[in-house]
């Protein structure tokens, strides 16, 4: 009976129904997540591709960062820069409320196939295969991908600027990111094209990876409310990583759609 | 109207009396006698009194003056009151962190209302009405009182003891920590 399980799971993995989280991490890590100011202050964060949280590796282009202000407009950093390791940006935080940073690059589909016993990958929708697939390929499969990379920061007063967009995964925010505290129940929801999804597989670090031999990935599921709870157990700088896949639904161009979050928050003293 | 309250009063006076005599019977008497005289005491609209004796601890090195915020939150960790905040720049306001995120941000009017200027090391008496933000007397019950002290280039304190407001005298104790030294408070009804 355990072999027959044991295959079972094992089949769920191959065709893509069950994945532990395997995207790279990136992520937008603000200078500040809650500023107080009657004037406006300066913010600064840094974007980074690298699986060391938080130490920077591989600077990600951040030329479509927004910010969404409290006031609903999308604004762009008033100045970038890319390096080697990081990329950084300038954003004058001017009213109070809740601003949204994202770096979300458009959802791309991507194909994979195997010839003579070798993986390969080809950036094409189901559409688009004609002539570019070699012949001889055999399981050929399409995902449709989208990933958010995404952090809050509060200004005085915090307000619910959360941006819903209701496409592919999104993370909503149940405890506000400036309300996330050491020793308190934190929530979120998770939700597929605005709808609450369970089963997305989520994992939690606390920054300093380098400096313990113990990394200490909190992982999680979202339940059938698509909501994961976790209590962060000391104050400090976390990256949330979630991810999701299934077959398509409603889909001409993939097999597979498949979205991802990456989104940095801090827990507070108490 | 007037006989009532004198007889309130006087009641009041001997519930005092006889819980400062005998300490071992008070907690008793209390509960039996303020569920008798809470309605009263609330609508007669006297509201205790609370002495703090903040003490903020010497420290050795470079030294800013600490902010400090000190006030109540009810039994459900709601805050209530906000006795005093003493502070500079609005910039390390937040810093002030459970202040801050509890009341603080969400109103800048009582920011602006409370605040005053930083104090160094010394010892503070202080004596507040247990009223609430708008100026209502607070109602008989459990509550905590906060005092949060943080400086800039140095540590930070928070430090809390629940108090009851009732028709007795209470005096309680805060331990010394880096940031702050013994701190006696006392209610008085």
């Amino acid at each position: 009976m355990k072999k027959i399980i044991a295959l079972f799971i094992t089949t769920l993995f191959s065709i893509g129904l069950i994945s532990q989280v395997q995207a790279h991490s990136r992520w937008l890590l603000p200078s500040h997540y809650n500023m107080s100011s009657e004037k406006g202050l300066w913010l600064m964060a840094d974007a980074t591709a690298s699986n060391e949280v938080f130490n920077v590796d591989k600077a990600l282009s951040i030329d479509v960062l927004r910010i969404l202000t409290p006031k609903g407009k999308l604004e762009k950093p008033s100045s970038v820069y890319k390096g080697h390791r990081k990329s950084v940006l300038d954003y004058f935080v001017a009213d109070s409320g809740t601003y949204k940073l994202t770096n979300n690059y458009p959802a791309s589909y991507r194909t994979r196939y195997k010839l003579n016993g070798e993986n390969k990958r080809l950036l094409a929708s189901k559409a688009e295969l004609s002539g570019k697939l070699p012949k001889g390929a055999t399981d050929v499969s399409t995902t449709l991908s989208y990933a958010r990379i995404e952090s809050y920061v509060t200004m005085n007063k915090p307000s619910d600027n959360f941006g819903q967009e209701g496409t592919m995964l999104e993370l909503l925010p149940i405890t506000h990111p400036s309300d996330i505290v050491e020793g308190e129940q934190a929530k979120f929801q998770f939700v597929f094209n605005g709808e609450a999804i369970a089963g997305v597989q989520v994992e939690i670090t606390l920054e300093g990876v380098r400096y313990r031999n113990d990394p200490q990935v909190l992982s999680l599921v979202s339940n059938n409310k698509g909501e994961v709870s976790f209590t962060p157990k000391s104050a400090g700088r976390y990256l949330l990583i979630a991810e999701f896949e299934r077959k398509a639904e409603n889909q001409q161009l993939a097999d597979f759609e498949s979205g991802a979050v990456f989104l940095s928050f801090e827990a507070q003293l108490n | 109207m007037k006989i009532i309250n004198i007889a309130l009063y006087s009641l009041l006076l001997l519930v005092v009396l006889f819980s400062s005599m005998s300490s071992a019977t008070s907690s008793a008497t209390s509960s039996a006698t303020s569920s008798a005289t809470s309605s009263a005491t609330s609508s007669a609209t006297t509201a205790a009194k609370i002495k703090v004796d903040l003490v903020l601890a010497k420290q050795s090195g470079e030294y800013h003056s600490p902010y400090v915020a000190a006030w109540l939150e009810n039994d459900k960790n709601q805050a209530v009151r906000t006795f005093l905040l003493w502070r500079t720049k609005a910039k390390w306001l937040k810093d002030i962190r459970r202040w801050w995120r509890k009341i603080g941000r969400k109103d800048q009017q009582l920011v602006d209302g409370i605040t005053s200027a930083t104090r160094g090391v010394g010892s503070y008496p202080l004596t507040f009405k247990a009223k609430n933000d708008e100026g209502q007397p607070l109602s008989q019950g459990n509550y905590t009182l906060f005092i949060e002290v943080v400086r800039e280039k140095g540590g930070r304190a928070i430090v809390k003891q629940p108090i009851v407001l009732s028709d007795i005298s209470a005096s309680y104790v805060i331990k010394a920590t880096p940031e702050t030294g013994e701190i006696h408070i006392t209610v008085t009804p």
